[in-house]
């Protein structure tokens, strides 16, 4: 019987706490240890959904590189995942930092998401073929400039060398932290399992005993390893959005759109979380463990970073609309106001008036449904919010343009005269658009198979750190805070 | 809060009423030098209004200078208060507690203080109510495309909606002093004040909600109000460094680093001058520490993207601009102590747990902090006006008059004067937060170690 209630289970319908971390011990494991119907069919669905993107990959291979309109969709759906599957972790982060209890439940569902960026790894091999190098004529942020004798020194595949350098690391960090925060639930496993899954925990468990040494070392490698991995995905957020994105596009200087990226990663983020969190306790088991409290919390958090996506998007949206410089009224008119208006307007309404409107009422935050429907208006508002930017910037093909001008500076005065025609979707988009996604969600699944969605020791120090007593006339919650 | 110290409720009285039912001796002459120092910079401005705007350094091409940057830094300084009250508030940090009134109050003082500014830059304040339609028979309306319209708007608005926080968490601490004054009007005066309050479970209720509501409420007009500031810039495209799209998260985080300085430098003060180091512990400058680390990094981060860009750009007159700015005295040099002061002293200094946990340490790096801030500003704005323009045949730097010097003096002097005199009359560290915070805390033993708790209700 499904429980709003603390850690704990019905028994023939009463609410009985578990009174003690074994009793969660075992509880998790053993129902980590069984694989549901639920479980396979998302894998099936998952690879055949890979297979079709396979297919649209293939299919754009055929039509080779030189032209960046065909990849337009493939780098849509490369940031996409970036957006919502990189940030996910970000949720664990950022509330294991300001030691909040009701993340305990949820903390390993959002690190999960790490497993996922290993795929926006895969996926973002071919994006270096796409783009040409520096001597090529595009724009970049590394001042690379033929004619000066100093910048012309600048390696010419130096966003290559940068993206790759920061995706890698942003990707590593994220397994990294993922296994340290698995580590002593590796220990349970290898204690109460058998076959496989003892062999691959004893492993990866590293002889962890939990002595304190071990636990404080644990909490301090978990908390540099978060903090470098936010830092590290703001950097590539950055970078994306300027060396794969705003450089495509002549007279497109938006100095905040890195940091708009960026915030609209950890609204993605969270809605993404959310989601996941409605399906584990639907479909996965986890009714006891995920509650009301952490679909309350994060539902506010949502309603926060969509009020932060308008205030982005509008500092942005101001400034080059009441500047009337004529290169910005040109990007204005390509990427919100022309042919892609409809992109930009599913985009603003579903992942920010939507949101706002809804989820501006307790009643909405404070329910299983209302944030999960509301996490897919993020997501599906993310979705276009990223065909208005990729789109349109990945099918102006400018190579060659600052030569023909011969002074750098130059081009970015440009505006956008001959707009190039709207990019629609083909099959090979849509088949790539559907595999990206099944491709990450399988990813998830079968991480979720090696590592307990439900971070045990956690769940184990809420029993510890949270209770109820009488105050007064009242009953009130106790909660330690350890550091 | 692990160095937490249990008080009593008389304690806790008598010790946050020491300063409103008693005078501190240090207070009288601080308070007459504060008057002196305001009445220079208001002889000063009288001046300048009797001679008009030429007594003071603006002159072409630089006709925005001390005034405005002072007006920037202190909007920048108010966003202190709804940072720490607000979003603590909401957060529900328990180290909140000592700090949120003193934030809240700094606010206020450092609003009026921007407003002036306005007025004293303006030169003819007597025109200044061209900026609201009070009076339709003129047949016109005010402009509102006008950034400066927005201006007064936002930051009306902004002090309203503080100085009524300000008010409703103060009303359980008016019935306090109410129920200890002696004399013949204070007890009236302040029973008037505290509006009836006699601390029934339905008065609590309805203040806990009016301070969340109001939190929540104030939030955005907080954001709105430095956002309009920065566009007071970023919509020009006149003037090289200005119009970028980056400039109002930018001033935003920018005002909360100084913010926040600000206030880790009132705790300092407070634990120095009304000894509340009972109330202020080092886990509360700790805490305030490291949320400047984080604020100091992430307005780092903002600054790096804003010059990245503009050099990225790698247009002439951007890059000339950058150069005046980093290159040319006198601007290298202050360019030089704002990076220094706002960011490369203080925060590897933060860093270390001794510092973090030190008043004196805190208040010096915090002192550098605003230093380099109102440089900041200063940087933003002068260098951009003073540069070579196309087609311009006066350029050169700006010297501020000694009228805007002491004028500029005033504004701190102003704030200062402010939060002593209300310290005076009201507890500058909220009574009744700090018996709740006894109250809430708990002690959980778990195996042989003590875990400090904190109780919440049920949700």
């Amino acid at each position: 019987m499904a429980s709003h209630t603390d850690n704990g289970e019905y028994v023939e319908g009463m609410y009985v706490p578990f009174t003690s971390p074994s009793e969660v011990v075992n509880d998790l494991v053993n129902n980590h240890a069984k694989v549901s119907d639920m479980w396979l069919r998302g894998v099936v669905a998952a690879s055949i959904l890979l297979v079709l993107g396979i297919i649209g990959f293939v299919m754009n291979v055929v039509e080779g590189v030189s032209d960046r309109a065909v990849w337009a969709y493939y780098a849509l759906m490369f940031s996409f995942i970036l957006t919502t599957a990189s940030a996910a972790p970000m949720v664990a982060i950022a509330t294991r930092m300001a030691n909040a209890h009701w993340r305990r439940p949820i903390s390993r569902v959002a690190e999960l998401w790490s497993a996922a960026g290993l795929f926006s790894l895969l996926l973002f091999i071919p994006m270096l073929w796409i783009l040409p190098p520096l001597n090529d004529g595009r724009r970049s942020l590394w001042f690379y400039d033929v004619n000066d004798a100093f910048f012309s020194r600048v390696p010419i595949y130096s966003p290559h060398i940068w993206m790759s350098a920061a995706i890698l690391a942003l990707v590593a960090l994220g397994v990294v932290l993922l296994w340290l925060s698995a580590m002593p639930d590796l220990a349970l496993m290898r204690e109460h399992s058998t076959g496989w899954r003892q062999k691959w925990a004893a492993r990866l468990s590293k002889g962890w005993i939990g002595s304190t040494g071990q636990w404080n070392m644990l909490h301090h490698r978990m908390g540099i390893v978060g903090a470098f991995y936010f830092m590290m995905l703001v950097f590539v957020h950055f970078l994306v959005s300027t060396d794969f994105l705003m450089v495509l596009v002549p007279g497109w200087i938006d100095s905040l759109y890195p940091l708009t990226h960026a915030a609209n990663s950890l609204q993605a983020g969270v809605a993404t979380v959310i989601l996941t969190m409605f399906f584990l306790r639907k479909f996965g088991g986890y009714e006891d463990y995920i509650t009301l409290d952490q679909f309350w919390a994060l539902s506010k958090l949502l309603f926060a970073l969509s009020l932060l996506w308008f205030w982005f998007w509008f500092s942005s949206f101001n400034v080059f609309w009441y500047g009337k410089k004529p290169s910005e009224q040109a990007v204005l008119g390509y990427l919100m106001t022309g042919a892609y208006q409809p992109a930009f307007m599913a985009g603003f309404v579903l992942s920010f008036l939507t949101p706002m409107w809804f989820m501006m009422w307790n009643r909405v935050r404070k329910s299983f449904w209302g944030p999960a429907v509301m996490s897919v208006s993020v997501l599906v508002g993310t979705f276009f919010d990223k065909l208005r930017y990729y789109v349109p910037a990945w099918s102006v093909n400018d190579v060659g343009i600052v030569q023909k001008i011969g002074e750098p500076g130059a081009a970015h005065e440009l505006a956008l005269d001959n707009l190039p025609k709207v990019n629609m979707p083909g099959v090979a988009d849509v088949f790539i658009v559907l595999g990206v996604i099944g491709g990450a969600v399988l990813f998830y699944l079968l991480a979720s198979r090696l590592i307990p969605p439900i971070n045990i020791w956690e769940q184990k120090e809420l029993v510890l750190y949270k209770f109820h007593k009488a105050y007064h006339r009242t009953e009130v919650m106790v909660l330690g805070k350890p550091r | 809060m692990q160095d937490h110290v249990q008080l009593s409720q008389t304690k806790i009285n008598d010790d946050l009423l020491a300063g409103v039912l008693g005078m501190p001796k240090w207070w009288l002459p601080t308070v007459v030098f504060l008057v002196l120092v305001i009445f220079t910079g208001l002889g000063a401005y009288g001046y300048e209004l009797n001679k008009g705007l030429g007594v003071s350094g603006l002159n072409r091409p630089v006709f925005w200078g001390f005034y405005i940057t002072n007006f920037v830094f202190w909007i920048g300084i108010s966003h202190a208060g709804i940072m720490i009250s607000a979003i603590l508030r909401l957060t529900q940090a328990e180290w909140r507690r000592p700090v949120t009134r003193a934030a809240e109050v700094m606010t206020i003082f450092a609003l009026m203080a921007a407003l002036s500014n306005i007025m004293f830059h303006v030169g003819r304040p007597w025109r200044l109510f061209w900026v609201y339609p009070y009076d339709f028979s003129r047949g016109i309306f005010m402009n509102i495309r006008s950034p400066f319209v927005w201006d007064p708007s936002a930051v009306m608005t902004y002090l309203i909606g503080s100085s009524l926080f300000v008010y409703v968490a103060l009303i359980p601490d008016i019935a306090v002093v109410r129920d200890k004054a002696t004399g013949r009007f204070a007890p009236k005066i302040y029973g008037v004040l505290c509006l009836g309050w006699r601390g029934t479970p339905r008065q609590w209720r309805l203040q806990a909600i009016a301070g969340i509501l109001l939190s929540a409420l104030v939030l955005p007009v907080f954001v709105s109000v430095h956002s309009i500031v920065s566009w007071d810039f970023a919509v020009a495209i006149g003037v090289e460094g200005w119009h970028s799209t980056i400039f109002a998260p930018y001033f935003i985080i920018g005002a909360i680093h100084s913010g926040v300085s600000a206030v880790a430098m009132i705790m300092a003060l407070a634990v120095w001058l009304w000894k509340l180091d009972k109330y202020l512990r080092p886990d509360h400058f700790d805490a305030i520490g490291r949320l400047l680390i984080v604020v100091a990094l992430t307005w780092f981060f903002f600054f790096f993207v804003e010059w990245i860009f503009a050099l990225y750009t790698l247009e002439g007159p951007e890059l000339a601009l950058r150069e005046f700015q980093v290159f040319q005295a006198p601007n290298k040099w202050l360019f030089l102590a704002f990076l220094l002061t706002a960011f490369f002293i203080p925060v590897p200094m933060w860093m270390f747990k001794r510092v973090r946990r030190s008043p004196m340490l805190m208040f010096l790096s915090t002192i550098l902090v605003n230093v380099g801030m109102w440089l900041e500003r200063f940087l933003i704005i002068i260098p951009g006006l003073a540069r070579r323009q196309p087609l311009s045949f006066d350029w050169g730097t700006y010297n501020p008059s000694i009228i805007e010097i002491l004028i500029v003096l005033e504004t701190f002097a102003f704030v200062a004067l402010g939060m002593l005199l209300f310290a005076k009359f009201f507890p500058i560290i909220p009574i009744f937060d700090m018996k709740e915070g006894m109250e809430v805390r708990e002690e959980i033993k778990i195996g042989r170690r003590v875990v400090p708790a904190s109780i919440r209700e049920t949700p």
